[in-house]
C-alpha cells in the first residue's frame, strides 16, 4: 500500500504560495494595507504635531498597529471565509492535512503586508514631519515592531478559527475589530483606558508586545509598571498560549462543522 | 475473503438547520434513515436517486467531510470517523459543480496546491499535474485562468484534483451534471478507463441510463433509504414478466384511474400531464390483460391512445424512487 505523507511545512508554503498568488491577481488589499494607514498616520500626525516629537511618533505608532491588525487578523479571516465563499473549505479540508496550516500561511503573508504597510506609515510621516522623531532605539524598534506582528499573527492564527466556524464571521469580525484596536492599546495607551478593559486587554498578547515597543521608542513612557522586560515576558508567555491552543481549536472547530455539515455555506 | 471497499451498517444522518431572527426554529432533515451499503474493491457502484435523496450526504459521511448521526461505516477498512486524516490520503472525492476552485489562478496552480496539501513528492509533482490535464482533457487549457473555463471545463478540473493523488477509491458525485451529451461521454469514458485500473469508484447519478452503461450494481436510494441494490441485470429480472402500457387523453377523472388500478394484473399506475394531456403509464404483471380490455374501463373518452410499450430499467427505478419507503 502506498503511503502519502502529507508534511506541515509543505501545505504551509503552497499557502503561503496561493495567498501571494491570489493577492497580486486581485490587490483590492493594497489600499488598506497601504493608504489607509498613511491616512490615519496623517490624521493623527495633525493632531498631534503641535504636542511634541513623542505624541508623533506615538500617532504613527497607533496607526502602522491598525493597519497590521487589519491585514493580519482581518485579512487573514477574510481570505478564510472567502475558503466559504468560493466552495474551497469542503476540498481543502478533505485534504490529509489540517487546515491549521493554511491559515497560518495566509497569516505570515497577510503580516508580512501588514508590516509593509506599518513602515509606509512610518516613512511617509517622518518624511512630513520637519522634526527627527525621538526614535532612540531604531534597530530594536525595527525587531520590536516585528515582534508585535508575530503576536499579532498568533492572535490572527486563533481567530481565524471563526471563519471556519460559521459564516457569520465576518459579522463577528467587524465587530471585534474596533473593540481590538481600543483594548490592545493601538490607538489610546492602554493605562488610560477604563481599570475593566485591562484584564481583558491582558489576555491579547499584542497589548504585551505593543507596550514593550513604546517603551523602547518613546522617550520617557510610562506604561505597564512592569516595564519593558515584564511586558516581553507576558508578550511571548500569552503567545504561546494562544499557538498552544490553535492546535486543539482547529480541531474542535473542524468535528463542529463536519457535525453541522455546513461547509459548503456562504 | 477481501475486505469491502465501503462497509455501511445502519447510517442516518438528521440535518438540523436554524431559521428566523433569532435562529429560534429549528428545522430537521432525516437525509439517511438507516443505510446499509457493502462495496467490493475494484467494482464500480452506482448510488442512483432523485434529488434530495440523500447521495451527496452519503458521499460526504463516506468521504469524511460530513459525521453520520448515528450507525457506522468503514472505507478501506478505516473508521470514516476515527480513521478520517488516515484515510483522507487514501481516497478523492470529486463533487463538481461551478464553485470549489480558486478562480483567479489557472488550473495548473490550483493542482499545485492541492498537489502540496496532498503531500505529492515534490520531485512528482509537477510531472503528475501536467499527465492529469492531459488526461481529463485540459492539456491546452493549463495556464489559463479557472475564472475563463467553462462548465465542463471545471468539471474536468474537479475531476483532475480528485485524482492527482491518487486514490484507490474515488467518490464522484454526478459527474456528467451540466456537461453536454459529447463530454458526459468522455467523462465517462474516463471512468471506465479508471476502473480498469483498479480504482474502486462509488458515483452517484439522476440518471438510469449512465447506472446502467457504467455501473456492475446500482443502489437506488428514495428518501434517505436504499430501496433496491442489485446488479443491472438483476433489476432487470425484475422488469422481466412486466409490460407498461401507456394511456394518453385528456381529463381523467379519479374514479377512473382507481378502475384502471382495480384491473387483475395491474401493479401500478402513473399519471403526468403534457400541457392539456394526461398521461397515465400502467405497470402490468399479468401476460393476460390486453389493451382493449383497458380502453373499455375508460368509456367516454373518444380521444383514448392505448399503447404497449418495453418496460425501461427507468420505469422501474421510477418505480421504485416514488414507492413510499417503509
Ligand atoms: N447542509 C444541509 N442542511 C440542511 N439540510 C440539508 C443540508 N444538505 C442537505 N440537506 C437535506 O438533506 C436531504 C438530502 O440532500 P442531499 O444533498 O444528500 O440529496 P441528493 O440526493 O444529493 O440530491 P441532489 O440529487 O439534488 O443532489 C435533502 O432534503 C436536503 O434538503
Ligand atoms: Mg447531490
Amino acid at each position: 500500500m502506498r503511503k502519502v505523507e502529507p508534511s506541515r511545512l509543505r501545505a504551509f508554503l503552497a499557502s503561503v504560495r496561493l495567498s501571494l498568488l491570489l493577492f497580486l491577481a486581485d490587490p483590492q488589499w493594497v489600499i488598506p494595507a497601504t493608504i489607509a494607514p498613511v491616512i490615519f498616520g496623517f490624521a493623527a500626525f495633525e493632531l498631534y504635531q503641535g504636542s511634541g516629537a513623542t505624541l508623533v511618533l506615538y500617532a504613527i505608532l497607533g496607526a502602522g498597529m491598525m493597519s497590521m491588525w487589519g491585514q493580519t487578523l482581518y485579512g487573514a479571516g477574510w481570505a478564510t471565509g472567502q475558503d466559504r465563499e468560493l466552495g474551497t473549505l469542503e476540498p481543502t479540508l478533505s485534504t490529509p492535512t489540517s487546515y491549521l496550516w493554511v491559515v497560518f500561511g495566509r497569516i505570515v503573508v497577510n503580516a508580512v503586508t501588514g508590516l509593509v504597510g506599518g513602515l509606509v506609515v512610518f516613512a511617509v510621516v517622518s518624511f512630513a514631519y520637519p522634526h527627527p522623531l525621538p526614535l532612540h532605539a531604531p534597530v530594536e524598534f525595527v525587531l520590536l515592531f516585528a515582534f508585535v506582528l508575530v503576536t499579532l499573527a498568533s492572535v490572527g492564527l486563533v481567530l481565524s478559527a471563526v471563519y471556519v466556524y460559521t459564516r457569520y464571521a465576518g459579522f463577528i469580525n467587524n465587530f471585534g475589530e474596533f473593540g481590538f484596536y481600543i483594548i490592545t492599546g493601538s490607538m489610546f495607551p492602554v493605562v488610560l483606558l477604563p481599570f475593566w478593559t485591562s484584564p481583558i486587554a491582558l489576555l491579547l498578547p499584542p497589548t504585551w508586545a505593543l507596550d514593550a515597543l513604546r517603551y523602547a521608542s518613546l522617550p520617557g513612557y510610562a506604561g505597564f509598571g512592569w516595564g519593558f522586560t515584564g511586558d516581553i515576558l507576558g508578550a511571548v508567555g500569552t503567545m504561546l498560549v494562544y499557538l498552544a491552543a490553535a492546535g486543539s481549536v482547529y480541531h474542535r472547530v473542524e468535528q463542529h462543522v463536519l457535525t453541522v455539515g455546513n461547509l459548503q455555506e456562504y | 475473503m477481501v475486505d469491502a471497499a465501503i462497509s455501511v451498517r445502519q447510517l442516518t444522518r438528521v440535518y438540523s438547520s436554524r431559521k428566523g431572527f433569532l435562529f429560534n426554529e429549528v428545522t430537521r432533515t432525516e437525509a439517511l434513515r438507516g443505510v446499509d451499503l457493502e462495496i467490493a474493491p475494484g467494482e464500480l457502484f452506482g448510488l442512483l436517486g432523485p434529488n434530495g435523496a440523500g447521495k451527496t450526504t452519503l458521499a460526504k459521511i463516506l468521504s469524511t467531510l460530513l459525521l453520520p448521526s448515528s450507525g457506522s461505516a468503514r472505507v478501506l477498512g478505516l473508521d470514516v470517523v476515527r480513521d478520517a486524516p488516515r484515510l483522507r490520503s487514501r481516497i478523492g472525492l470529486v463533487l463538481g459543480g461551478e464553485r470549489g476552485l480558486y478562480y483567479r489562478v489557472s488550473g495548473r496552480e490550483n493542482l499545485r496546491y492541492f498537489a502540496d496539501l496532498y503531500g505529492i513528492p515534490r520531485a512528482e509533482r509537477e510531472s503528475r499535474i501536467t499527465e492529469m490535464l492531459e488526461r481529463v482533457g485540459l492539456g491546452a487549457a493549463g495556464d489559463q485562468r479557472v475564472e475563463e473555463y467553462s462548465r465542463g471545463m471545471k468539471q474536468k478540473l474537479h475531476l483532475a484534483r480528485g485524482l492527482l493523488h491518487q486514490p484507490e477509491l474515488l467518490f464522484l458525485d454526478e459527474p456528467t451534471i451540466g456537461l453536454d451529451p459529447k463530454s458526459a461521454r468522455e467523462t465517462r469514458k474516463f471512468v471506465r478507463a479508471l476502473l480498469s485500473e483498479g480504482v474502486t469508484i462509488f458515483l452517484t447519478t439522476h440518471y438510469m441510463f449512465e447506472a446502467e452503461e457504467l455501473c456492475q450494481r446500482i443502489a437506488v436510494l428514495s428518501k434517505g433509504k436504499i430501496v433496491a441494490t442489485d446488479s443491472v441485470a438483476g433489476l432487470r429480472q425484475l422488469v422481466g414478466g412486466d409490460r407498461t402500457f401507456e394511456i394518453d387523453g385528456y381529463g381523467f377523472e379519479d374514479a377512473e384511474l382507481a378502475r384502471l388500478k382495480a384491473l387483475a394484473g395491474v401493479s401500478r399506475v402513473v399519471t403526468e400531464e403534457f400541457g392539456p394531456r394526461l398521461r397515465i403509464t400502467l405497470r402490468v404483471q399479468s401476460p393476460e390483460l390486453e389493451l382493449d380490455r383497458v380502453a373499455r374501463a375508460l368509456p367516454g373518452h373518444p380521444e383514448l391512445e392505448v399503447r404497449e410499450r418495453r418496460t425501461a430499467l427507468e420505469d422501474i427505478y421510477l418505480d421504485l424512487v416514488e414507492e413510499e419507503p417503509a
